[in-house]
């Protein structure tokens, strides 16, 4: 009996640091719904008075929402592709092998994934721009976050392949498979999950991307929403309301998706960022 | 129909192909490709931008990859500039302040949840949606919850007494850096969390339950054996929070803009502003350099700690 009461005690403390937690966001949902006058009342309303579902179409109408999110969908999966059809085979060698090579291409991995975008993208802007890649930017927004998420992503599957048995595939080369055979038909089905909950993050971080955005894109008919979002914010803005209604609109798919497939996310990311 | 000439025509090619669908090839391919891509978009940029931090860059030869070298002229003036240590200072007390932060309450939250309750791992799943979110966004929220006036945090923190009168979290030169810190704690706390969490649950029960037959209480057991046994897990932790708190750029660029009078600028930020706002691109490559070098030996030590967790 005491036990069940300590385990209830114990839950809802969870819940109510959950709550002080996540509160900024739930702001973020209550303030979209406010009136333009309602977000300056004092004391804040707590709870929305009227609920008015009209500005999500307001604010998806006056700043050309969808064209932001189709640029930045179209970024993303871009981004998304590209990082694993080069990431899964290379974190599959490097899980299948320990010797110098290995470890110096692991470091190397490892060295080129802490390189901050900010800093990163004073030589990519001038480099890019004296190939002419900058007259394709989005593109050359795929090519620089690609380097930039790619090691992540290689640490995080080849936790994944290391964790299926080798001798899987051992057994399929002696029945006479190829390489790419015991690769293929083997390893990858079995990496699947693995594989797929890592491109799902990677294409949640390349949806939120904004420096190489911001400083590839100039022309404002190919900026993602991110870029849009921070257009909308300016020094003295009052349309609180509306820039949250913006940034439900923008975050709460990822959010959705987060959600739905939680579970794997945390455990695929407790697997790899450790090891 | 080439396959076949290949097979019997060309015994090189032959070798090559077999090689490259079930040998040596097929490795040094899977690696290679990427490799490559990485050092093509990745390396030479870094390359690139410790050449450029010796040369002249104006906009005209932006172009050019030859341009007049200047030696050490670039670090100089960075050095003699009036911002430059203000700003070196407060990309410090933004990196200290914003792990100490992240890494206690943490800490905090994963000792509570190790205690594994029902539900507690979906619950515990949940505070990583602030990891998850745009950057971008979690600035915004954040900008309208300390805004001065209609701030929700200063009604909050008033109403409670612990301040006496408004604080403008983003206009007022002693504040704006804190405001960011206060934002990008609250953006780090969940992954620090669920990382420290892995930590905990590797420590051996048996452990526990030995040291309390001999009497330790609760706090001597959190130093006699959490934190020894948790060694490497919170020196690859604390070495993550310094790489991503450096690569922390959205924050900046959404709340504060490093101002007012660069009150809340850090160096990360800076790099950027001298190369898209002031066109200084040597300049923005100069810093950027600097903090690289920063980033690069906090790297090592990630590598260093997390090479332990494996040994183990």
């Amino acid at each position: 009996m005491s036990a069940k009461r300590h385990t209830r005690l114990l839950l809802t403390a969870a819940i109510l640091l959950g709550a002080i937690y996540l509160f900024p966001l739930y702001w973020m949902y209550a303030t979209a719904l406010k009136s333009g006058s309602e977000i300056f009342a004092y004391p804040p309303t707590f709870i929305p008075r009227g609920l008015d579902f009209g500005i999500f179409a307001e604010v998806w109408a006056t700043r050309d929402m969808g064209r932001f999110l189709w640029n930045s969908l179209v970024i993303a999966t871009g981004s998304m592709a590209l990082v694993a059809l080069l990431g899964t085979g290379c974190a599959y060698v490097l899980a299948r092998y320990r010797n110098v090579w290995i470890d110096i291409t692991l470091f190397l991995v490892l060295m080129l994934q802490v390189l901050p975008a900010s800093l990163m993208i004073t030589p990519i802007f001038v480099g890019f721009s004296a190939l002419g890649l900058l007259d394709f930017p989005r593109f050359a927004v795929m090519l620089a976050f690609t380097a930039k998420a790619m090691p992540f992503f290689v640490i995080l599957v080849r936790a994944t392949f290391m964790s299926i048995p080798a001798e899987l595939e051992e057994a399929a080369l002696v029945d006479g498979n190829s390489r790419i055979g015991a690769f293929a038909l083997i390893a990858l089905p079995l990496a699947r999950n693995g594989i797929l909950v890592s491109a799902i993050l990677i294409f949640m971080q390349a949806f939120g991307e904004f420096v190489y955005s911001k400083s590839m894109i100039q022309d404002v008919t190919l900026q993602p929403a991110s870029v849009g979002l921070n257009g909308f914010m300016g020094p003295n803005t009052v349309e609180w309301n509306k820039i949250m209604a913006y940034a439900t609109i923008y975050v709460t798919p990822i959010l959705a998706a987060f959600v739905l497939l939680q579970q794997r996310i945390v455990s695929g990311l407790t697997s790899g960022a450790l090891k | 129909m080439l396959s076949r000439r290949l097979r019997n025509g060309y015994p090189k090619m032959k070798r090559l192909l077999s090689s490259v669908t079930d040998g040596k090839g097929f490795d040094i391919l899977l690696v290679g490709l990427p490799l490559l891509f990485l050092l093509a978009f990745s390396g030479l940029p870094l390359l690139y931008n410790v050449l450029m931090s010796f040369q002249e860059v104006d906009i005209f030869s932006l172009g050019r990859l030859i341009r007049p070298f200047v030696g050490l002229d670039n670090y100089r003036e960075l050095f003699a500039a009036p911002e430059f240590w203000p700003i070196m200072w407060n990309t410090v007390l933004f990196v200290v302040c914003s792990i100490a932060g992240q890494f206690t309450l943490g800490l905090a939250l994963a000792l509570f949840f190790d205690t594994g309750f029902r539900g507690s791992s979906f619950l515990r799943g949940l505070f990583l949606v602030s990891w998850v979110m745009p950057g971008l966004v979690v600035g915004a929220i954040w900008n309208w919850i300390l805004s001065g006036d209609f701030g929700v945090l200063n009604y909050l923190l008033t109403s409670t007494g612990l301040i006496s009168e408004n604080i403008f979290w983003r206009s007022d030169v002693d504040y704006s850096l804190w405001a960011v810190v206060l934002a990008n704690i609250w953006l780090g706390t969940s992954f620090n969390m669920i990382l420290l969490s892995v930590g905990l649950a590797g420590i051996p029960k048996d452990l526990y339950e030995a040291s309390e037959l001999d009497g330790a209480n609760v706090l001597q057991r959190f130093f006699t054996i959490t934190l020894p046994m948790m060694r490497s897990t919170i020196g690859a932790v604390v070495s993550l929070g310094l790489i991503f708190t450096l690569q922390q750029f959205d924050l900046f660029a959404a709340i504060t803009s490093g101002g007012p009078a660069n009150s809340s600028n850090v160096a990360q930020y800076w790099a950027w502003e001298l190369s898209f706002r002031q066109y200084d691109f040597a300049k923005g490559a100069t810093v950027s350099t600097l903090m690289i070098i920063t980033v690069m030996i906090a790297a090592v030590l990630y590598v260093r700690s997390t090479r332990h967790e494996v040994r183990i």
